[in-house]
């Protein structure tokens, strides 16, 4: 048996990763990731004011920021309501702040589609197209992000959601703008990406139906089924989702059995060679991330396709894709159901805390994001970040690989490997915070 | 016919969040703003060269755009130091436009380790030991992270052979003269010196309570619009004066205060004229700043 190992450096993620692979006998039989450097924000995070985390803590990652803010305002608030301050927060706010997570979780997703796997896939399946994908990446970006700066005032690097609610105060006129984007976004997704209307796409509930998917996302499919991409990129089949909204419930799935989890029992751990600390639950690695909601929620389609082709890369891709839909409609009913005349901060000037600890979970773009606040006298002692990635590309621990470098052991190339890891979307500045 | 061939354009990231990157993706004329450049390496977009490449050393350099927080030692890429990318590329350009807070002053990520973190060509507002030798072709648009259009700006004045007026610290005066203030939806409130109640409120000023840095920041945020429509004071969020050296300062959310005034100033206003004026402003109570702006159901 031969062994040999080899360096390859992956750029065009969110940063750049070096990937260390060991091959044996022509297939894959571990990979190391390693990611660059460590910047230290929850040690610049000590001994500040405890609300300076709100504009802090989006600076980790300049394509998931807004989801850092809301889960530090979501960890200051839980800390201020076991600490006894009572806050309710308004539907309009709950509203608006799902409403911008949203949005940034569409940007998300269509700069991963456009820029990094349709290059990316052409290059590994050989065929050269002439078209700039990055063009219509940004044009939706830009589209949605909009959207989102209405109510947030700026993206990237909002800091408009504050304990007990929201810093603007909008009106029709507004909420009228925002749902023009919001449309112009609908449109592109049916003329371009899928030749549907929404309400057609939505219907698909089952593989047998993927044949009516054109556009951009039918050609994707169809590359990736003529590719055999339903057979590679399985990992353990293990799911988990902490964040509630109205799109993910919490829970883990493993195979097809969903149950409740509990935040408490999330751990984390250094590991050797790398700035990115790895994540477990109860000792055991799960996937986070699109999938990962698909599977917990048990949307139809996600549900069909895993049924068919596990977590292979097409699911996994798929299930990323398919939320950018959900994600529409949902954006779309929100701005409908606004009751603008509710109040948008809801806790009174100067009712600040000063001792508490809270922990605050959003579902960002790349799966569950957990920020824990520990705060003593007004300032932060200590702040915990556990970013999505830490769960998707961790090493893994004695007893099993980590969930990315288990979906690419088994090939028989660096390139197909390599598609198989950006499929996970990877950020290497939110792993490494 | 002779085809002059475009100019070449590095995006290089040091320590970073990627937010520059992100910012500038979002312009709505990004294309035919990069149509006057060869793209050789950007982070996402599609580039002439791989990064293995650049680091090899090999990429052809006119216009070098620097994201993120500059040290010397200890940030790797394939092996290799980035501070000695930075060099490399730096000595071959023509232009360095130094793209956000980090790049340009060594913003948040020099707080870890603020002996060894810092920006390119200064340290806050301090000159770094690089000033000298890259002073001259040096454009700063700080900002956490900048606004795209001041990227646009530089890039289209460069491409055009444009002059660029900077101040001291090369940033582009068009762009950093005015104030975060200067456009502000709240100025009515700020003159008549009214606070605003709570957040989530369109109705009074951010500067006496709530930590609002625009009087004394330079940016064109309140004029020209962050994703061209609104901004963080227009949306109720203070400025946290993203674009200074200071940034970021401490208690974000708090104004801080000498005897009830705010202990720092609108950018040149002394203290007495300030106070002067609030004498006067205040000696008066005006209804319409006290009542909501807008109310639906009278
Ligand atoms: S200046 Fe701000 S936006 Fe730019 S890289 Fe630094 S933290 Fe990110
Ligand atoms: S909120 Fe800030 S920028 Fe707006 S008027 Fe007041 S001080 Fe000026």
């Amino acid at each position: 048996m031969k062994s040999v190992k080899i360096k390859q450096l992956i750029e065009k993620i969110e940063g750049e990763a070096e990937l260390d692979f060991t091959f044996n006998d022509g297939l894959i039989e571990d990979v190391k990731i390693n990611f660059g450097f460590y910047r230290g924000i929850e040690e610049i995070l000590r001994g500040k004011d405890a609300r300076d985390a709100l504009v802090i803590t989006p600076r980790v990652c300049g394509i998931c920021n807004h989801a850092h803010l809301l889960a530090a305002v979501d960890a200051i608030e839980d800390g201020y309501k076991k600490a006894g301050q009572n806050i309710v927060l308004s539907s309009k706010a709950k509203d608006i702040r799902a409403f911008t997570l949203a949005c940034e979780l569409i940007q998300n997703h269509i700069k991963w589609f456009y820029m990094t796997i349709f290059p990316q896939l052409e290059a590994y399946v050989e065929v050269k197209s002439e078209v700039n994908y990055a063009m219509k990446a940004t044009y939706l970006a830009s589209t949605i992000t909009k959207a989102l700066a209405i109510f947030a005032g700026q993206w990237p690097h909002s800091s408009y959601a504050v304990p007990g609610g929201v810093t603007c105060d909008p009106t029709h006129l507004d909420v009228m703008q925002a749902q023009s984007l919001v449309d112009e976004s609908i449109r592109f997704f049916e003329q371009v990406i899928t030749g549907l209307s929404l309400d057609d796409y939505l219907g698909i509930d089952s593989v047998s139906s993927l044949g009516k998917i054109e556009g951009d996302f039918g050609n994707l499919l169809y590359m990736m089924g003529s590719h055999h991409m339903s057979e590679i990129g399985q990992s353990y089949d293990r799911f988990i989702v902490f964040g509630e909204c109205g799109l993910s419930k919490a829970g883990k799935s493993i195979v097809t059995n969903v149950s409740n989890v509990d935040v408490r029992y999330v751990k984390e751990a250094l590991q050797e060679g790398t700035v990115a600390k790895a994540v477990s639950y109860k000792e055991r690695l799960y996937e986070v991330g699109p999938l990962a909601r698909g599977m917990v929620a048990k949307t139809p389609i996600v549900k069909s396709l895993h049924k068919r082709y596990k977590d292979s890369l097409l699911t996994r891709v798929f299930a990323r894709v398919h939320e950018v839909a959900l994600l529409l409609d949902y954006s779309k009913t929100l701005l409908q159901n606004l009751e603008l005349d509710a109040p948008s901060c809801t806790l009174e000037r100067g009712t600040e805390l000063s001792d508490f600890e809270g922990t605050g979970v959003v579902e960002a773009a790349r799966g569950s994001l957990i920020h824990t606040t520990t705060v003593k006298n007004g300032l932060i002692t200590n702040y915990e970040i556990i970013t999505p990635t830490q769960w998707n590309l961790s090493h893994g621990n004695e007893k099993e690989q980590g969930i990315a470098i288990k979906a690419m052991v088994g090939s028989k190339t660096m390139e197909e490997a390599t598609f198989i890891f950006r499929t996970f979307d990877v950020c290497s500045v939110c792993t490494t915070q | 016919m002779f085809i002059t061939p475009k100019p070449t354009l590095l995006w290089l990231q040091a320590i970073t969040c990627n937010g520059n990157t992100h910012s500038f993706l979002n312009h709505p004329d990004l294309f035919s703003i990069l149509s006057h450049f060869e793209i050789v390496h950007h982070p996402s977009l599609e580039s002439s060269y791989t990064m293995e490449d650049v680091i090899n050393g090999e990429v052809p350099c006119d216009v070098l755009i620097l994201e993120g927080s500059f040290i010397d030692e200890g940030f790797l890429k394939a092996g290799v130091e980035v501070s000695s990318l930075i060099h490399t590329y730096a000595t071959k350009a023509k232009h360095i436009i130094s793209a956000g807070t980090c790049a340009t002053f060594g913003g948040i990520f020099k707080q870890k380790d603020p002996e060894n973190i810092s920006g390119f060509c200064f340290d806050l507002e301090e000159k770094t030991s690089r000033y000298d030798t890259y002073a001259s072709k040096l454009i700063s648009l700080p900002g956490c992270p900048m606004h795209p259009k001041w990227m646009s700006y530089v890039l289209l004045m460069l491409a055009a052979n444009k002059k660029i007026a900077i101040d001291n610290l090369h940033r582009p005066v068009e762009l950093y003269g005015y104030t975060v203030h200067t456009g502000c939806t709240r100025n009515e409130y700020f003159e008549w010196k009214i606070d605003t109640k709570n957040y989530g409120l369109k109705e009074g000023c951010l500067f006496y309570e709530q930590g609002c840095q625009g009087p004394y920041t330079r940016g064109s945020c309140n004029k020209i619009l962050w994703n061209d429509i609104s901004s963080k004071t227009r949306a109720g969020t203070p400025c946290f004066g993203c674009t200074e050296p200071t940034f970021p300062k401490a208690s974000l959310f708090h104004t801080q205060t000498n005897m009830g005034i705010p202990a720092k100033m609108p950018l040149g206003v002394p203290r007495r004229a300030y106070l002067t004026l609030t004498g006067v402003v205040k000696s008066f109570k005006i209804k319409r700043f006290t009542t909501r702006l807008l109310e639906y159901d009278e």
